[in-house]
């Protein structure tokens, strides 16, 4: 699939000090790519450089070195204002404003006017739910709510590109899945997105690729998938007579509370041993053997604990 | 032009709203009081009176407002973010800039015009004034308000809301006494204090060379080429500090 943004040797630092300069690295030349099309989540724990490398391609931060490119064109300020649409990490933006003329202005400011300006609002406000909330002041609007009108601002002139930091958080179970249709109906239409998210569940969900960052450094970016199945975990159940219980290596081994005992490990050899073991033993049955599929949560912990590498 | 224009509007809209901007009814009730307590304690010519309390008034509370909403709405829009989803939709950063001063200078020229008006209608009751050096005066007060908002928007883009509300307050103070500050190092025996002195006489505005309120009510008018100069100074200077400000922002690391 053709690539949308290329991101090659991106390195940014920031001053650590007011009068002796030292620096921080944020992003230590970081490369991916964003295939068009496709949704991307951009994940890593706090301090890893999320919103830096956003900061970096929205044009309000300039890298040390590195280039950008989208659409095949080298970018230096800043994606394209009309092509991309950004939603910031928990905006509240003026709290003097109501979202009706909020989402106006920015709406004049992406090129929009007259009745398709004011339609596209009302379409936006139905399928993000805050109808209700179109005419009253953003002071007086909840956190989700105000974060629905976050995601509306961004999506509001149908950009090619979009990128979401944190959309997700603020937002009750119904919020999420409100705003996880509507991202995925954009994916539809034919939008790239890039999108950074602490809920790892919405992103294993929404993103068909992933990009793991720690420290400023990419860890793993390929298919969500992939970074799932890195390993064939498996579970198996077994009833034990004996008090106590054998010790296999590279496994966990837990009782469960019907008595039970469940031993889980990841290589197949082990697995085979185990199970014969069981087979072998006259005080031993085997109730179950089940493949565990990892979650992306579980697998986005063992990269980070460096338990793939 | 029309994304500043947006900008100004957006600006604008959320500044009409702002508690500071009802400055208006604390000079309303400023100038209700002392027309009271004037009319009854001086012997003749109170208009003039209420005149001088009352531009004096004007100038600090328009000059005050100024400096708080300026800084506090761009300090605001920083932290809640809109600054980003503003800025990602512009071709050019400076043209933010140029739309909040376009924003902030319409709301507060609409608020002295506002003030000058209660003013007028206040002062109307007691006699006749030159009513010409009035207005020249007023429109002078629009443009040192004008100069206060650049000057606003300059510190506000590298310091904090208490830091820069302090300087722009300095620069405020001290750009009355610009001249003062001239003469005394002229003055001085000192080559240091000379050089110093001239260059603060340089690098702050100028602001009691367009304080037109001391005549204003007194003379029949200010000459045309004095109010020109009037304008043309306070123009330069805010297109100046404007230009600087963009310079600046156009710059910084939003991060």
């Amino acid at each position: 699939m053709k690539s949308l943004l290329q991101v090659k040797g991106l390195s940014f630092t920031l001053p650590t000090g007011h009068v002796v300069q030292g620096r921080k690295t944020i992003l230590d030349n970081i490369s991916f790519d964003i295939p068009k099309g496709s949704a991307t989540a951009y994940l890593g724990p706090n301090g890893a450089g999320k919103t830096s490398t956003f900061r970096i391609l929205c044009g309000l931060a300039k890298s040390d070195s590195g280039q950008i490119y989208f659409d095949g064109k080298r970018i230096l300020g800043g994606l394209p204002p009309k092509q991309f649409g950004f939603m910031p990490e928990q905006p509240y933006f003026y709290k003097n404003l109501t979202p009706n003329e909020l989402l106006t202005g920015l709406g004049r400011l992406s090129g929009l006017n007259g009745s398709s300006l004011t339609k596209s609002i009302l379409e936006w406000s139905e399928k993000l739910h805050f109808t209700k909330i179109l005419n009253q002041r953003l002071a007086t609007c909840s956190k989700g709510q105000v974060q629905r009108v976050g995601l509306a601002q961004a999506l509001i002139h149908q950009p090619d590109f979009i990128l979401l930091d944190e959309p997700l958080s603020g937002l009750d179970p119904l919020g999420r899945e409100c705003v996880s249709e509507v991202i995925q109906s954009e994916i539809k239409r034919g939008a790239t997105m890039l999108f950074s998210s602490h809920i790892l569940a919405d992103a294993e969900n929404m993103c068909e690729n992933v990009i793991v960052l720690k420290e400023g450094t990419i860890l793993f970016s390929g298919n969500m998938k992939t970074l799932i199945a890195a390993e064939n975990n498996w579970s198996i159940r077994t009833v034990w007579q004996d008090e106590s219980l054998p010790v296999f290596e590279t496994t966990e081994t837990s009782r469960n509370v019907d008595g039970t005992i469940r031993i889980k490990g990841s290589s197949e050899k082990v697995r085979d041993d185990v199970i014969t073991h069981i087979l072998a033993s006259s005080g031993a049955t085997l109730v179950s053997v089940e493949p565990e599929r990892r979650t992306l949560e579980q697998a986005f912990v063992n990269l980070l604990k460096g338990e793939n590498q | 032009m029309k994304q500043v224009f947006e900008i100004a509007r957006l600006t604008f809209a959320d500044a009409v709203r702002n508690r500071i901007a009802y400055g208006i009814f604390v000079f309303l009730i400023i100038i209700l009081t002392a027309s009271i307590i004037l009319a009854s304690v001086t012997m003749g010519r109170t208009e003039l009176m209420i005149l001088d309390l009352g531009l004096g008034a004007i100038s600090i509370l328009g000059n005050l407002m100024a400096i708080i909403i300026t800084i506090q709405s761009l300090q605001q829009e920083r932290e809640s973010r809109t600054l980003y989803v503003l800025i990602t939709r512009l071709d050019s950063r400076w043209k933010y800039l140029l739309g909040k001063f376009f924003g902030f200078a319409a709301i507060l020229g609409i608020q002295v015009l506002i003030m000058c008006g209660l003013l007028a209608l206040a002062i109307f009751p007691f006699g006749e004034i030159y009513w010409l050096s009035f207005i020249q005066a007023c429109i002078a007060t629009i443009l040192e308000v004008w100069i206060i908002i650049a000057i606003a928007m300059l510190f506000a883009q590298s310091s904090s809301l208490f830091l820069a509300v302090l300087f722009t307050l300095a620069t405020d103070i001290t750009g009355r006494f610009t001249s003062v500050i001239h003469q005394f190092g002229e003055q001085s025996n000192s080559t240091l204090l000379h050089w110093v002195t001239e260059a603060m006489f340089y690098a702050l505005p100028n602001l009691e060379a367009v304080n037109l309120r001391n005549g204003a009510g007194y003379i029949e008018s200010y000459a045309t080429n004095h109010f020109l100069a009037v304008v043309s100074y306070t123009t330069i200077e805010t297109v100046f500090l404007i230009t600087i400000c963009a310079w600046i922002f156009s710059r910084k690391n939003l991060s």
